[in-house]
């Protein structure tokens, strides 16, 4: 079976692409989001940091108008910043005058900070408003701050490191990432949990289909639920019960059919006994009657016979209709068993018994009458033409075949001559009833053999008898009787 | 041949068909068309053979012959309808010797009669001396069997028939067709069953146990033979 794990697969597929999609999604979503915020966060601090000391710690440290890098480095204001954790660069530059080039920076890493910075911040800064810029400085992300002092003093770049934004949003993004995988996994176990929910009934019902299958018409598809599959299930169940319900019937009707052929088989009996044994008395004085009815006479005992032949057969099938019959089974020597049937039967039909004697487990009762009415059969449609009997072993089997030189069967009817009523060639009524080959099928399936016909190079049918030569282990042993 | 002989059939044109085919034959037949009736015949007169139809009115032609049996060895031929092994079993279980598949011809008939009537005359006239077999002492002049230490066995005609014949041919096999011949008279085939349900008979009444048979053996695809 293929198809369960199709939707296994397929339903799990869905679910994983789903979280996977969901997790991915929000959670570019929220880094951008936290990064974002982060930032903008660091940078209003950063700014109103900035604003806080350009207006209120630098004018405190009375810096003259013009100071030079020793009058920086003596107000002691690079070493405040950076106790706060802020290095700190001092351009004074744009101030003019002999004293007043140069920079002034708390720290190495801010060597050639200023160049660096994107053009528009110095410049913008030069104008009085507070500018900033994201950067890379030593390896670290930093944000640089600058600003001018009041009264058109030095410009100070506050420079903060902002790695740790860096830092939590990557771990944001390790949590998010152990999260979408803690998703999946749940995803895949609620994928089975789910497939076991929806396959488990249709398992279910494949059994039963099975079992309806194999004969069992009682069968049925528990409806368990109220949802598309429970509609189904109990539509199915509907079904089912047409179709048992109809075959119920189909069987029904031949039981009375079978039931009704062994009634009036067995009624007619009477009055056949009574025919019979009228006519047996008659048949011998037929010489005697006046010539008008003599042939009349001859015809009505023929016909009788022919009746109680008809009658007979049928009760012997009604017999096995009824499951009637049991096998009793013996050790059988095929050859002279043949040669028994042939020399009481059919004298003028060839045998030749095999060379050493197959001897095999059957009931010789039934042998007998197989055989019989294969000799019959072979009688009545090759008339005075050549009969020949066969007895061959074919791999595990024993095959006692009848040829004979009669019209033949065409190959598309041959396996309709051991069909009850069948006569392949209507206008050859013949003596028969056509019940004949039926009656020898049912012997043989009933040892486990069966019947089959073929034509012959030439012209004629052939009939054999394929019986197993265990007979008894082709049988249910409950069926046996062994005397 | 004048022998006398009853005939028990309900149907009244088989009954009568059958009547005169026999009396052609020339036997002498007294009929009765139902069980209690045959009875009551058979009662009031001394006959050579019973022919009994099983499905009687009245009573049913295996009580009928049961109750026979309780004081006669005469022989009874049935006349079956169904030759299922079930009614020949029945039948020959209820006490007959023999029986006749319905539809008959009466030649067929009257060979039946013919064997049986003759088999009585050669087993009155066997004036052989005294068998064993195993605890077993026959005497087939005062038709006769006991068993050592237990006093005399009741057999019928039948049984025992074929126990003499299976005595006589002790360690010699001997097969249902041959058994037929001399014991039922058949010179053409017959119904190896009679052979098969009288020996289950026999066994039951002379076997200490008869699901294993010590006295007579069954020989697989041969016959039977009595012990040595």
């Amino acid at each position: 079976m293929h198809w369960p794990r199709g939707v296994r697969a397929r339903l799990a597929g869905a679910l994983v692409l789903l979280v996977a999609v969901t997790a991915v999604g929000l959670g570019l979503a929220a880094t951008l989001f936290v990064d974002a915020r982060l930032h903008a966060q660091a940078l209003a601090d950063a700014r109103d940091q900035a604003a806080f000391d350009l207006t209120v710690i630098v004018p405190g440290r009375q810096l003259p108008a013009h100071p030079t890098p020793d009058d920086i480095d003596r107000s002691g204001l690079l070493v405040t910043f950076q106790q706060r954790g802020v290095e700190t660069l001092v351009d004074l530059t744009g101030l003019g005058g002999p004293a007043g080039s140069g920079v002034v920076q708390s720290s190495d890493a801010l060597d050639g900070l200023l160049e660096r910075l994107p053009a528009d911040v110095p410049a913008r800064v030069g104008r009085g408003e507070l500018a900033y810029a994201w950067l890379d400085i030593r390896g670290t992300r930093s944000l640089v701050v600058g600003g001018l002092a009041p009264g058109g003093g030095p410009a100070f770049y506050f420079v903060r490191d902002v790695g740790a934004i860096e830092v939590a949003v990557d771990q944001l993004r390790t949590a998010l990432a152990i999260g979408a995988l803690v998703a999946l996994v749940i995803a895949l176990l609620t994928a089975r949990v789910v497939a076991r929910g929806i396959l488990a009934p249709i398992e279910e019902a494949g059994e039963t289909a099975e079992r309806i299958e194999r004969g069992d018409l009682q069968a049925r598809v528990p409806v368990t639920s109220h949802d598309e599959f429970g509609s189904w299930a109990d539509r199915f169940n509907r079904m089912a019960d047409t179709l048992s319900e109809t075959i119920r019937r189909l069987e029904n009707a031949q039981h009375q059919n079978r039931r009704f052929v062994a009634d009036v088989s067995h009624e007619l009996r009477t009055p056949l006994t009574a025919l019979v044994a009228e006519a047996s008395i008659v048949r011998g004085d037929v010489g005697k009657l006046p010539p008008e009815s003599r042939r009349a006479a001859q015809m009505l005992v023929d016909d009788v016979n022919r009746l109680r032949d008809l009658v007979e057969e049928l009760m012997e099938l009604s017999r096995f209709d009824a499951d009637a019959e049991e096998v009793a089974l013996d050790r059988v020597d095929i050859g002279r068993l043949v040669e028994t049937v042939r020399a009481a039967r059919s004298p003028k039909a060839t045998f030749s018994p095999p060379a050493t004697p197959i001897v095999i487990d059957a009931d010789p009762r039934r042998l007998e009458r197989i055989l019989g009415n294969f000799l019959d059969n072979a009688k009545e449609h090759a008339g005075d033409k050549s009969v020949e009997i066969e007895v061959v072993e074919r791999d595990d089997d024993v095959v006692v075949a009848v040829s004979d030189r009669g019209p033949g069967v065409p190959a598309d009817r041959l396996e309709m001559i051991f069909d009850r009523f069948t006569k392949v060639d209507p206008s050859r009524s013949g003596g028969s009833s056509g019940l004949g080959l039926a009656i020898a099928a049912e012997h043989a399936a009933l040892m486990g053999g069966y019947l089959q016909a073929m034509g012959r190079d030439g012209g004629g049918l052939r009939i054999e008898l394929v019986m197993p030569k265990d007979v008894a282990g082709s049988l249910r042993s409950g069926d046996v009787t062994v005397t | 041949m004048d022998a006398r002989i009853l005939l028990v059939e309900d149907d009244p044109s088989i009954r009568e068909v059958t009547a005169i085919g026999l009396a052609n034959a020339g036997f002498t037949v007294d009929t009765a068309d139902d069980g209690r009736a045959g009875l009551d015949r058979f009662g009031a007169a001394t006959y050579d053979l019973v022919l009994l139809d099983i499905m009687l009115p009245r009573v049913d032609g295996l009580e009928v012959a049961r109750e026979i049996r309780r004081t006669s060895i005469v022989p009874i031929v049935m006349l079956t309808a169904r030759t299922d092994t079930i009614d020949v079993v029945v039948g020959l279980e209820a006490g007959a010797d023999d029986y006749v598949k319905k539809p008959f011809e009466v030649p067929e008939l009257i060979a039946r009669v013919r064997a049986a009537l003759r088999r009585v005359a050669r087993s009155d006239g066997d004036a052989t001396s005294s068998l064993r077999l195993g605890p077993l002492s026959i005497d087939p002049a005062g038709r006769t069997v006991a068993r050592d230490g237990d006093g005399e066995i009741a057999l019928t005609r039948t049984e025992f028939d074929l126990l003499v014949d299976l005595a006589r041919h002790a360690g010699q096999v001997l097969s249902r067709e041959s058994l037929l011949d001399r014991i039922w008279g058949y010179d053409y085939l017959g119904d190896s069953r009679l052979v098969d349900v009288a020996v289950g008979r026999l066994r039951a009444k002379v076997e200490a146990d008869p699901a294993v048979p010590e006295l007579i053996l069954t020989v697989r695809g041969a016959g039977y033979k009595a012990v040595k």
